[in-house]
């Protein structure tokens, strides 16, 4: 359908084509140069894209600043402007933390993030190095491992709180080391580490792939030499392959928090934020806000709040993990 | 969203991995290790799918039965029976049919063409709309999830399929790919077509469609799982029960059914199996045409 504009006129289109081309191949790569034709062909393609870019993603996310100051609610009051109202409404907040669902939601998801990305990080970099090590069926193991990345998070929640029952499967499994499980999912200490780990296990074979990859470009010279020096395979792995693979591990730490801080499916399909606001996460604390409580300029702050801190938490990581280039 | 794109990457390194393995090394003793925890690692990916789809053929009686047991004691299908019987679960899966279908068709091919137009054609404008993609691709999903819900409600398109279409019709991500594949083929063939008088759209759909095919399955099946996978943004804008999705539909069925464990999972692998099989179908494609891809390149 949106392609369709595009036929007619590209189809006049060769002429001008055969010109553009000798450009080409004098190996211009300034855009300045080009023929309108080409120009009025290239947008046509583009015209899609650039609609949804446009609309959904850039005009979104200004739209979205620009809502956090104005109180907005679907169908009652039209917008009216209050400013940095909502800010300072949230910032107060922070002097009463445990009456504040938002800043819960903010505790909570690092909680969750913390543990999320560090047992993802370190469980995909041991799935990596023992995918490498292994001479036979290693396409297998990586698809068996994968299983888990690929299935949705709906269908595997639904497992979960099956395997979570008091009665469930993970409590036996505890009960034959003689431990006592407790309730997972209606006991507020326990919720949220109930979904910290289905989380690490959902996840790591996806970045476990990232390692694998990394590993392969390390060349093998360098480790041999070090054991040649007298290093065993766990002192060469210490100090020559983990250093070596820091830019992975940036590239997994940053994706992994970038995406823990998004959580939503498993909290509102499990728990719902209960017990006791224990699984609240921004997302969920976000969607309320405007669909519940009708205060989109409200939630849109919060977004923005989520946002600014996911961007500082990411730049120090970088820091951290992988300041050599910049 | 972001989840899709990881997933997107990773399965991209799996191609480039599949094409440079090394040989098998030999067989040493710390191999026993390695291969003890991969099969611990095996049964603990594996062992919730199967436990849960064994469970499925099992009564109400039996779901929670303590200690649990792999096998149902008296095999019943009635679980399936009865989820197939409430005629809003067709309703939903239809539904999310129509939706992951028509994301995947029209992502597809829309960021092809996106992506033929910024790696093989020269226009002002370019180099701003390539680095706008990537810059894009790093927006966390919450801040445009709610004015993107407000333009569709100003729209009027809350609780259509366009609703759920129009905004992932065409995906930066994708359309970052395809720039990637395409710019890597020789330039000849396009300069071959020019000469025998075909123009930019002809050459588009029969000269790079066809060397770009490992970049358009790869994206149709993201697309795809995106799509079927999608949870947040279909409970935002779907508010009657015949428009609601599977995923959407599931939350309803599992608020109405949340002691009911049987159903709980017979119902969660409607939504699981077709992404699996998908899974398992394609990644042999998937190692097979890239590799052939990255002889040719």
């Amino acid at each position: 359908m949106a392609s369709q504009p595009a036929s007619p006129s590209v189809g006049s289109a060769p002429p001008l084509e055969a010109k553009g081309r000798r450009r080409q191949q004098r190996g211009l790569r300034n855009d300045a140069g080009s023929r309108p034709g080409e120009t009025l062909a290239a947008y046509l393609f583009l015209a899609p894209y650039l609609f949804v870019l446009g609309v959904f993603i850039i005009f979104a996310s200004l739209y979205g600043i620009g809502l956090s100051f104005f109180r907005v609610d679907i169908g009652f009051t039209t917008p009216q402007f209050v400013g940095l109202h909502y800010y300072s409404l949230l910032f107060q907040q922070l002097s009463d933390v445990s009456n504040s669902d938002f800043w819960t939601s903010m505790i909570n998801i690092v909680k969750f993030t913390v543990v999320v990305v560090s047992g993802q990080t370190i469980l995909a970099l041991i799935l990596a190095v023992l995918l490498q090590n292994t001479p036979f069926l290693r396409g297998l193991f990586r698809t068996i491992f994968y299983l888990p990345a690929v299935t949705s998070s709906v269908a595997v929640s639904l497992i979960f709180l099956w395997l979570y029952a008091p009665q469930g499967a993970i409590n036996y499994l505890l009960s034959v080391a003689h431990i006592h499980g407790p309730q997972w999912l209606e006991d507020p200490t326990f919720a949220l580490p109930a979904i910290m780990l289905l989380n690490i296990w959902t996840t790591a074979a996806t970045y476990s792939v990232f390692f694998l990859a990394a590993l392969q470009d390390i060349p093998q010279e360098l480790i041999e030499a070090a054991e040649v020096d007298g290093a065993g395979s766990f002192r060469a792995f210490w100090y020559i392959t983990i250093p070596l693979l820091r830019p992975a591990i940036f590239l997994i730490v940053a994706l992994g928090t970038i995406s823990s801080f998004q959580m939503f499916d498993q909290a509102k399909f499990m728990t719902n934020g209960g017990p006791l606001n224990s699984t609240l996460t921004p997302l969920l604390e976000i969607y309320n806000k405007a669909l519940v409580d009708n205060q989109f300029g409200y939630a849109a702050a919060m977004s923005v709040i989520l946002f600014i801190i996911i961007f500082i938490v990411t730049i120090i990581q970088r820091r951290i993990i992988d300041p050599g280039k910049q | 969203m972001a989840q899709t794109q990881i997933q997107a990457q990773s399965a991209i390194r799996h191609v480039e991995i599949a094409a440079k393995q090394r040989p098998a090394s030999k067989f040493r003793w710390h191999h026993i290790l390695v291969y003890a925890l991969l099969i611990i690692f095996t049964f603990t990916s594996l062992g919730p799918f199967i436990f849960s789809f064994f469970s499925t053929f099992k009564t109400m009686q039996h779901i929670l039965d303590f200690p649990p047991s792999l096998f149902p004691t008296a095999w019943t299908i009635d679980n399936y029976v009865e989820i197939l019987g409430d005629p809003s679960f067709s309703h939903w899966l239809l539904n999310s049919a129509i939706f992951a279908v028509g994301v995947t068709v029209l992502n597809v091919f829309l960021s092809a063409m996106a992506g033929y137009a910024l790696s093989r054609m020269r226009f002002r404008g370019r180099e701003i709309i390539f680095v706008t993609t990537l810059a894009v691709m790093m927006i966390p999903m919450p801040v445009t999830i709610i004015p993107k819900y407000l333009i569709i409600n100003n729209l009027h398109l809350i609780n259509t399929y366009w609703a759920l279409i129009l905004p992932m019709m065409v995906q930066p991500f994708s359309v970052f790919l395809m720039v990637q594949f395409m710019k890597s083929l020789p330039k000849e063939l396009e300069e071959a077509a020019w000469i025998d008088g075909a123009s930019r759209w002809r050459t588009f759909i029969q000269i790079i469609l066809p060397l770009v095919q490992p970049a358009l399955t790869a994206v149709a099946i993201i697309s795809f799982q995106g799509a079927w996978n999608e949870f947040i943004w279909s409970l935002l804008v779907l508010d009657s029960r015949d428009m609601w999705t599977l995923p959407v539909g599931l939350f309803q069925f599992k608020n109405a059914h949340y002691t009911q464990y049987n159903l709980l999972i017979t119902s969660s692998m409607f939504n699981a199996i077709p992404v699996l099989i998908l899974f398992f179908v394609f990644q042999r494609y998937f190692i097979e045409g890239s590799t052939a891809a990255a002889v040719k390149g």
